[in-house]
This record gives structure tokens, C-alpha cells and sequence, in this order.
């Protein structure tokens, strides 16, 4: 393993239920991605593309196998701690299907939640938080409350929240399942941009096939094992 | 410093006022209730204060006239009024009446006072118009609660009284409105029957009717003398019930007030019980509303504590806006009432306690809700 190296797994399995019910999603997966690597995450309906952004995510636990987030391993047939919250809370960062911003805060409020969960000084969050808005060309926007935002604004702004504590890794759950054809590209290039600018590891579900010629590599779940195009 | 609870009220602020306004308002009843017990108090004691007296000698075997019937002859107060030690006494009645008006008729608490005796239950400072009662017979003193002006014709038996006099805040133990008139009048209302009546009771074989009863003799003793000392002496060489004022003032509270403090007390404890209910529930519905946001906050990685602490905050400003919005409440409705109700800083202060102990207790269900929410929920729409 490599400094470059966002995402370690080794082995992972993951299954629901037991005996009439036992379902197995996912056997022996390993993988490794990148730091400024754009991975699309793609599988029928069902297949397991959630339950392994979670295990990554460090919010659903796997049955078996290891999982490394940069350099630390995290999981090892175990939660190697307690606090998984807090390593999502400093190594990840999440966009979901729709922004999911918290619609009592206003735009800045929504970024700075975060850092302030981290303790990290206001001074800095602030100076951090409103350079991510002028880079998502929304500066005039962070007093504004989400639902005076368009879905692409509320959108890029939920991609600066993901960024604002400088993740290792950011996993996209269909970010660009709500937006139009023109939106959804352009959510697709300022994801690529940010995983070279900001040396982020992006792993992306998505079920359009439109989106993929924009990403770096195409992880596919097949048969409950991983198969990269 | 981002203050979720401030944020998130703020966002639903007039949804959040017209609530605790609601919350309020049920407070509000709760404080009067209180207000009501503590009316009945001072109520009971309104008589006991303007008579001041230092014994009440009552029919033996019974607990005085505020509690259930007594009856003693007129001239035991020459007997007690010749006992070592005593200043005054006066005999006294106590009967409900109705005194009719032009659209009906308002109960009264009337006490009969010899005119001419030595002490006069009519409290100067609350003669607000007129006089006390000069003469024997057919005056009376009313209370300005019963609608009556200076000079007005009451008929009342057989006879028409003029009021002579109006006070202000006098009430009966009971809360009714206070008047007063001679003994003699009282006596002849009280055990005076018809015409009819006595022929009657003639036939019966019934005569000699007394007519020379009242329900209490009052005394003030002489400084110097022991109160209970003389209370003992008359208990045993005169078969008579004696009460001091610290005793009747605890007949009064005791046995006349006692059940009814105890049936606004349960209301009390229920209606409280209601409004951490309502207030639990409110806090239920608000954080159910909030499940995606919460979950999201989970799923981002905020911890627990900064969550919790948004529902336990909302639910406290909750509870404090409703016992504001309740006192204000309260404070409007009070003096609408029939009955004296007492507003009183130390009981809204209890409240207060209760309200924070109830709002604390009504987050649990809210932040058990946080506890248990799931972040993954927040993945796959």
C-alpha cells in the first residue's frame, strides 16, 4: 500500500439474514482506489451498490475481510474502534441523491456544521467554507437557505459540504439521480475536477451509463464479486 | 458557533409560537387551578380576620358554625363576658340567604351581630359606601359584588331591609358574598316560621319555639390573660366546644377547605401530567419531522450529543415559551372568574420547576428517537 492509496479492501463479505432468509451480497471483495481516482459503482437493482458504499462508509459492518481508509486500517472482521462516526466525520465525505442539506441552516451553516463537530477553529472553517462556495461559483449564495437554491446550486453545495474537513475519500450515492441530462454532467466534471485538484478518492453509484465515459474506472458488482471495466 | 435548536426554531417560528402558545394555555389553567386553592384560603380567612376574635364558642360536640351546625343560647355571652379575663363578646349567626334582584336571586353568607354590642364584624377598611349597621332592625350592609347600591330595598321575609352600607372583598368561607344585619333580623330569619308554620306545629303539639339561639359566641381576651387557660375553663365548667383563632383557622382549612384543596390538587397533578404528555408528544411529532435531517447528521458524522442537545434545547425553550405564554394567559383570565383566584409568584415559580422537571422528561422520547436512528436510512433515498 502506497500514500496514493484511498481505499483498501481485502476479502469483504457481507449477507443479511440466515437460514430461508441468509443473503449474500457481497464475497470476498478486494480492491484498491486511488487518491484523485473517479470510480463509477454500478449493479443491477439490488446488488449490493449501497450496503458497499456503506461498509466503506464505515456505517455498515461487514461479515469478514479488512478495510483501510488511506492508511488506517479500520475494519478487520471487526470496527478496529468505537468511533466509526468519527472517521467519517474526518475521512469521508458524502453527496447523496438529492442534496439532503439540512434545510434549517442556511447555505454557510450547512458547511461549517462539520468543522464545528471537529472542533476545527472557526477562523479556519469560515475562510474554508467560503472558498469552497466562490470554487462551486456560489459565493453570493451562503446566506441563503436551501430552499432558495435551484437543485443544481443545493447540489454543488451539498459537494462543497463532502469536501469541507479535506476527506480522503468521497462516496456519491446517485448524485446526479435528481438533475436533468446538462445538470448531471456537469455534477459529473466537477467531481472528476475535485478528485485532481483535491486528490479525493470518488466512488460514484450510478445507474447512467452516460455518466460513465466521465469517470476513471468502472466497478462493477457481478455475482456478488467485484469486476473493474 | 452554529446553535441547531436556535437555527431549527427559527425556521419554524410561527409554527413553534402558536404551539407553545397551546402548551401555554394549559399551564395557564394549571396556574389558575392554583390560583383557585389559594382563593379559597384567603376566602375562608376573610371572616375569621375581621372578626378577630380570640375564642369561638361553639355547641358541644360539633366543630363551630364554618363547619356544621351550632347552636348556643344568645345569653351565654353574658356568662362568658362575666369570666376573669375576657375583654368582649358578642353572639353571633351565620345563615346562607337568597336576596332577590330583578333577574333572579344571589346567594349570600349573612351574619347576625347584636348592633349595640362590642365588637362589630364589619371591617372599617373595607366599608367602601355608607355605614355599619345603627339599629336593631331592618338595615343591612352588602357586599358591592352582590349588585346592590346604597339605599336600595331588599325584601327578605316578611320585612324590606335597606342597605345601608357596601363593603368590598368581603366573602364566607365558602366564597360567597358576605352581608350583614342585626341579630335580631337573623334570628327571626333564621327560626322565625310562617303563620302557617306555627299553626301547624301547634297541631303537632310542637310550641315554645326558641327563638333566642345563635351559632357561635365570639370573645376577645384581655392582654395578660392565657387564652388557652380561659378555652379550658369554659370546656369544662360550661359543656361548650371552645376554639381559638389559630384552631378555628385550622377547622377552616382542615375540614372546610381540606376536600376541595384536595379535588383541585388532583387537577392539578392531572393537568400537568397532561401537558408533559402534549409536550412529549409535540417533541415526538417535531423529531419525527426531522428523521431525514437527523439521520444525515448521523450519517455525516455529527456526534449524538450535538443532535440531543437540539432536541432537549427545543423541547426547554418549549416549556419556558408555554409557561410564559401561560403565566400572560393566566394573568388576562384570572379576575374573570366568579370566585377569588389568588395568582402567586412562589406557585408560578413551582410551576416553572415542574415545567423544566416535565419538558426534560417529554425530550426523552425525542432523543431516544435520535439514539436509535438509523444513518444508513439516509443512503438510497
Amino acid at each position: 500500500m502506497n500514500d496514493n492509496t484511498a481505499i483498501r479492501v481485502e476479502n469483504l463479505s457481507k449477507s443479511f439474514g440466515d437460514g430461508d432468509s441468509f443473503i449474500e451480497v457481497i464475497k470476498d471483495a478486494s480492491f484498491t482506489i486511488n487518491r484523485g481516482e473517479l470510480v463509477a459503482l454500478i449493479a443491477p437493482s439490488g446488488g449490493g451498490k449501497t450496503t458497499l458504499l456503506m461498509m466503506i462508509g464505515c456505517v455498515e459492518e461487514p461479515v469478514s475481510g479488512q478495510i483501510w481508509i488511506g492508511n488506517e486500517k479500520v475494519f478487520d472482521n471487526k470496527w478496529l474502534t468505537k468511533e466509526t462516526r468519527k472517521i467519517r466525520r474526518e475521512k469521508i465525505g458524502f453527496i447523496f441523491q438529492a442534496h439532503y442539506l439540512i434545510p434549517f441552516l442556511n447555505i454557510i451553516n450547512n458547511l461549517l456544521l462539520l468543522p464545528q463537530a471537529n472542533k476545527t477553529d472557526k477562523k479556519t472553517a469560515k475562510a474554508k467554507a467560503r472558498e469552497l462556495l466562490k470554487y462551486f461559483d456560489i459565493a453570493d449564495k451562503e446566506k441563503a437557505m436551501p430552499s432558495q437554491l435551484s437543485g443544481g446550486q443545493n447540489q454543488r453545495v451539498a459537494i462543497a459540504r463532502a469536501l469541507i474537513n479535506d476527506p480522503r475519500i468521497i462516496l456519491a450515492d446517485e448524485p446526479t439521480a435528481a438533475l436533468d441530462m446538462q445538470r448531471s454532467v456537469d455534477v459529473v466534471k466537477i467531481l472528476k475536477k475535485i478528485a485532481l485538484e483535491q486528490e479525493v478518492a470518488i466512488v460514484m453509484v450510478t445507474h447512467d451509463e452516460r455518466m460513465l465515459p466521465y469517470c476513471d474506472r468502472i466497478m462493477k458488482i457481478e455475482d456478488k464479486a467485484i469486476i473493474f471495466k | 458557533m452554529i446553535h441547531l435548536a436556535k437555527e431549527d426554531v427559527k425556521h419554524i417560528l410561527g409554527k413553534f409560537i402558536v404551539t407553545a402558545m397551546g402548551v401555554g394555555m394549559l399551564l395557564g389553567i394549571v396556574l389558575i387551578m392554583m390560583g383557585v386553592y389559594r382563593g379559597m384560603i384567603v376566602d375562608a380567612e376573610v371572616l375569621l380576620k375581621d372578626l378577630n376574635a380570640d375564642l369561638w364558642i361553639v355547641q358541644q360536640g360539633t366543630l363551630g358554625p364554618f363547619a356544621e351546625a351550632s347552636r348556643v343560647h344568645e345569653d351565654l355571652q353574658y356568662t362568658i363576658q362575666s369570666l376573669q379575663g375576657i375583654d368582649k363578646t358578642c353572639a353571633i349567626t351565620f345563615q346562607n340567604i337568597q336576596l332577590p334582584k330583578k333577574n333572579g336571586k344571589v346567594r349570600v353568607f349573612a351574619v347576625g351581630y347584636d348592633v349595640y354590642g362590642d365588637i362589630n364584624p364589619v371591617n372599617p377598611a373595607r366599608l367602601v359606601q355608607g355605614r355599619t349597621l345603627t339599629t336593631d332592625h331592618y338595615e343591612i350592609v352588602v357586599t358591592d359584588k352582590t349588585g346592590f347600591s346604597l339605599h336600595d330595598k331588599i325584601k327578605l321575609g316578611r320585612n324590606t331591609y335597606t342597605v345601608v352600607g357596601i363593603t368590598h372583598g368581603s366573602v364566607s368561607s365558602g366564597g360567597d358574598l358576605l352581608v350583614y344585619i342585626s341579630l335580631k333580623d337573623a334570628q327571626e330569619l333564621q327560626f322565625s316560621y310562617s303563620n302557617k308554620r306555627i299553626q301547624t306545629d301547634r297541631a303537632r303539639g310542637i310550641i315554645n319555639k326558641d327563638t333566642h339561639m345563635v351559632n357561635a359566641i365570639i370573645a376577645k381576651v384581655k392582654s395578660g390573660y392565657s387564652v388557652a387557660k380561659i378555652a379550658g375553663n369554659i370546656r369544662k365548667w360550661y359543656h361548650k366546644n371552645v376554639y381559638t383563632r389559630k384552631q378555628q383557622r385550622t377547622v377552616l382549612t382542615r375540614y372546610v377547605v381540606e376536600k376541595a384543596s384536595k379535588q383541585i390538587g388532583m387537577f392539578t397533578a392531572i393537568l400537568i401530567i397532561v401537558a408533559t404528555i402534549i409536550i412529549s408528544l409535540i417533541i415526538y411529532t417535531m423529531t419525527l419531522e426531522k428523521m431525514k435531517e437527523i439521520s444525515i447528521m448521523k450519517l455525516i458524522g455529527l456526534p449524538n450529543i450535538m443532535i440531543v442537545r437540539m432536541i432537549v434545547e427545543e423541547t426547554l425553550l418549549l416549556g419556558i415559551l408555554a409557561f410564559i405564554f401561560g403565566n400572560i394567559f393566566s394573568h388576562i383570565i384570572y379576575s374573570k372568574f366568579p370566585k377569588r383566584v389568588v395568582l402567586e409568584i412562589p406557585d408560578a415559580w413551582m410551576l416553572f420547576g415542574v415545567v423544566i422537571a416535565a419538558s426534560i422528561l417529554a425530550s426523552f422520547v425525542g432523543v431516544k428517537k435520535v439514539i436509535n436512528a438509523d444513518p444508513a436510512s439516509a443512503i438510497g433515498g
